[in-house]
């Protein structure tokens, strides 16, 4: 579903991505940790043809993503580590327009019971964007990903600043889609929130991709350990 | 397309929601029907003295009684100049030009009562016409609602989201262009309607041609303006990495654009070519005049020439003896010969003038403000053109009367006669009464092709720019 070939992004001389082969499978959570500036925004923007590589790859079901580049974001939704929706729209509203923007149409009665599917209280669904925590934002931005019946999820640390309840109720929701054949891939430092959550994880150290495993296969102990000797070297 | 209407629809539900947007429409809205409304006072008042006036200066004139013709040729008449019905809404030169001339045998006399010399020296920053505020103050209205157009999305974050769509930018640009311009057509509508109206009510019997097509193609102008305006700060917003600078860059132009081009361009032209004060421009004609254009030929020697000729014409020995007064023909010859002599002068003045306003009218391929403020006065005939062409129609008007009076004077009384003859009413109303048309909207058209080029290609290229860079550009980059 996913895939990279030897995928490298370079800013001058500092190396930001270095030539990362993976491969994501149809229904797989891979998770990718890392310190900041380990590249791994760096490999979800380039997913998102948001920046061009320097070299190699990316595709998504076997289209690249810089020559395809809306095709392949058709099947995708992004959710970033601090969704931004349009503070003077109410909730309803901005999933409204951003579904509209992807073609697809839901009566106001099926936009609310996605909004309310991903968690969001039933009283501020018609309030505006702007009165909205952190989490709420993110439960906007997973029914929007429901509502564009995303195969593909791209994540950019979307757990971050989020209170534990709200981390396990988007963990819940991720769980949910994967089950539904929904392919993601997020970026985090929370080692609980993947080993949790994630079927792969990887790990990254400047712009490499130093570690990767299936989350069945390690404790979350071992993988604490494995992290941080990781880090230390 | 579809994904543009659908930016747009949510570009316009958030400016209804923001304040600022609401308020600087307001404002517009309020200065624009306030211009609108003292364009229109100003336009009746001074419409109804100018037909009054001249109404009872054509009475004085039928009512001056029996008198010599050259006499009546002194005794003049005033022509007054009509306002265009479109003057209320581009008061143009009008202010500068003058409202009235006195006419006379002789003189060229310049026109008085500019309405400026009754104003204070604040006329000197314009008066507030509708004109005026399209020109300047929508421009700043299109920059605050347009500035952070895409600075406020890459600021907020939602620039990534909505590429993350699969939309392009071109599309989004589009959008929001699209959004800007329905906003400020919905504000215009009220003022257009308000013009409309108003142009049928107060349409006194009046000097412009081509009215309709006038007002159809000053809309086109203005709508033509406003749309480039737009793609501008859509386009700076575009490639500015923080709102702040995109407002900056804006308000440079805006300045540069709208006060410093048009008065650099202003004073390059008074300094490249000077006009002559009043006092010497007279002097010179009188001068020439007096000695001749050559400077070697007096009135006396073309006086004595002129009835050497026509004694050897008819073969006469004395102008007493000539079929007619030659003291007629000589006020004639004399009058044709100030006409030369003006014709002279006054083409210098209005090569100088030609050259000033053409340097204008390249300026404006560098600034589109000045492009529109020449199409506007033009098309509202309120220009210089507009007002040489009455300058000419008049002083063909003065040249047609006295020649009138100077043929009746030779033809029908005697050499060395003066106050024995004397003519009346039937003379007086033989001079017709003065009419004016402006000149037709084709010809208009001809004079400004730099200017609508202008318009035209700072359109296009900006429309061409934009799609070029929302190509180019990443979300993630300015």
């Amino acid at each position: 579903m996913l895939k990279t070939n030897g995928l490298t992004k370079k800013y001058g001389a500092f190396t930001a991505l270095n030539a990362l082969d993976l491969e994501i499978g149809e229904g797989d959570i891979f998770c990718l940790l890392g310190a900041n500036g380990a590249g791994k925004s760096t490999t979800i923007n380039l997913f998102l043809n948001f920046i061009e590589p320097t070299s190699g790859n990316a595709t998504i079901n076997n289209l690249d993503v810089n020559e395809h580049a809306l095709e392949t974001k058709q099947v995708l939704s992004y959710i970033p580590e601090n969704l931004m929706l349009y503070p003077s729209l109410t909730g309803l509203e901005n999933l409204d327009f951003f579904c509209g923007l992807g073609g697809k149409s839901y009566s106001k009665a099926e936009l609310e019971t996605l909004l309310q599917q991903s968690g969001l209280q039933t009283d501020f669904i018609d309030k505006r964007v702007q009165n909205y925590s952190k989490g709420m934002r993110q439960k906007v931005g997973i029914a929007l990903a429901r509502a564009r019946e995303a195969k593909v999820l791209l994540l950019d640390e979307p757990t971050s600043g989020l209170d534990p309840k709200a981390s396990n109720e988007f963990s819940e929701l991720l769980l949910e889609m994967k089950d539904k054949g929904v392919t993601t891939l997020m970026a985090t430092h929370d080692l609980f929130r993947a080993k949790d959550t994630g079927t792969h994880i990887g790990i990254m150290k400047e712009g490499v991709l130093v570690e990767k495993f299936e989350s069945k296969d390690v404790s979350f102990q071992d993988l604490e350990r494995l992290y941080l000797k990781h880090m230390h070297n | 397309m579809k994904t543009s209407i659908r930016i747009a629809k949510k570009e316009i539900k958030i400016a209804l929601r923001e304040k600022l947007v609401l308020a600087l429409s307001c404002i517009i809205l309020v200065l624009l029907g306030i211009s609108l409304y003292t364009g229109a006072i100003a336009y009746q008042q001074q419409q109804e003295a100018i037909t009054k006036a001249q109404k009872e200066k054509r009475e004085e004139w039928l009512g001056q009684g029996d008198k010599h013709p050259h006499i009546a040729a002194h005794f003049g008449t005033f022509i007054f100049k009509p306002k265009t019905v479109l003057s209320l809404f581009d008061f143009g030169l009008d202010t500068y030009t003058g409202t009235s001339v006195y006419l006379e045998a002789h003189y060229q006399h310049q026109f008085m009562f500019r309405p400026a010399q009754d104003h204070s020296s604040m006329i000197r920053f314009g008066e507030l016409s509708a004109a005026l505020v399209l020109q300047i103050l929508m421009p700043l209205l299109i920059i605050f609602l347009a500035y952070a157009s895409f600075t406020r999305e890459k600021e907020r974050g939602t620039l990534r989201l909505l590429s993350s769509q699969g939309i392009t930018l071109t599309s989004i640009a589009w959008g929001k262009i699209m959004a800007y311009f329905i906003i400020l057509l919905v504000i215009l509508v009220p003022f257009v309607l308000g013009i409309l109206l108003l142009s049928y009510l107060l349409k006194t019997p009046d000097t412009i041609t081509d009215l309709g097509i006038r007002i159809v193609l000053l809309g086109a102008a203005y709508m033509a303006y406003i749309f480039m305006f737009i793609v501008l700060s859509v386009l700076v917003s575009l490639k500015s990495s923080i709102s702040r600078n995109a407002l900056l860059t804006l308000l440079t132009c805006w300045i540069l654009f709208t006060i410093i081009i048009p008065k650099t361009v202003a004073n390059l032209g008074e300094s490249l070519y000077p006009l002559p004060s009043m006092k010497i421009y007279k002097e010179a004609i009188l001068k020439d005049k007096k000695d001749g254009l050559d400077g070697k030929t007096p009135r006396a020697v073309r006086m004595a020439q002129l009835e050497k000729e026509l004694l050897t014409k008819y073969k006469v020995d004395s102008v007493q003896q000539l079929p007619f007064n030659f003291d007629g023909v000589k006020m004639q010859a004399g009058e044709e010969y100030g006409d030369k002599v003006y014709d002279v002068h006054w083409g210098r003045l209005l090569d100088l003038f030609n050259k000033q306003n053409k340097l204008g009218s390249y300026a404006s391929l560098l600034n589109p403000y000045i492009a529109l403020r020449n199409i506007s006065m033009g098309f509202s005939a309120t220009d210089l053109n507009t007002s040489v062409d009455f300058q000419k129609k008049v002083e063909n008007y003065r040249r047609v009367f006295i020649k009138k009076m100077n043929d009746d004077m030779a033809q029908n009384s005697k050499y060395g006669e003066f106050y024995e003859y004397s003519v009346g009413l039937d003379m007086w109303k033989s001079v017709e009464d003065f009419e004016y048309n402006t000149p037709s909207i084709y010809a208009t058209l001809k004079k400004y092709t730099l200017e609508l080029t202008s318009l035209f290609c700072w359109t296009v290229v900006l429309i061409l720019l934009l799609n070029y860079i929302t190509r180019k550009t990443k979300p993630t980059n300015g």
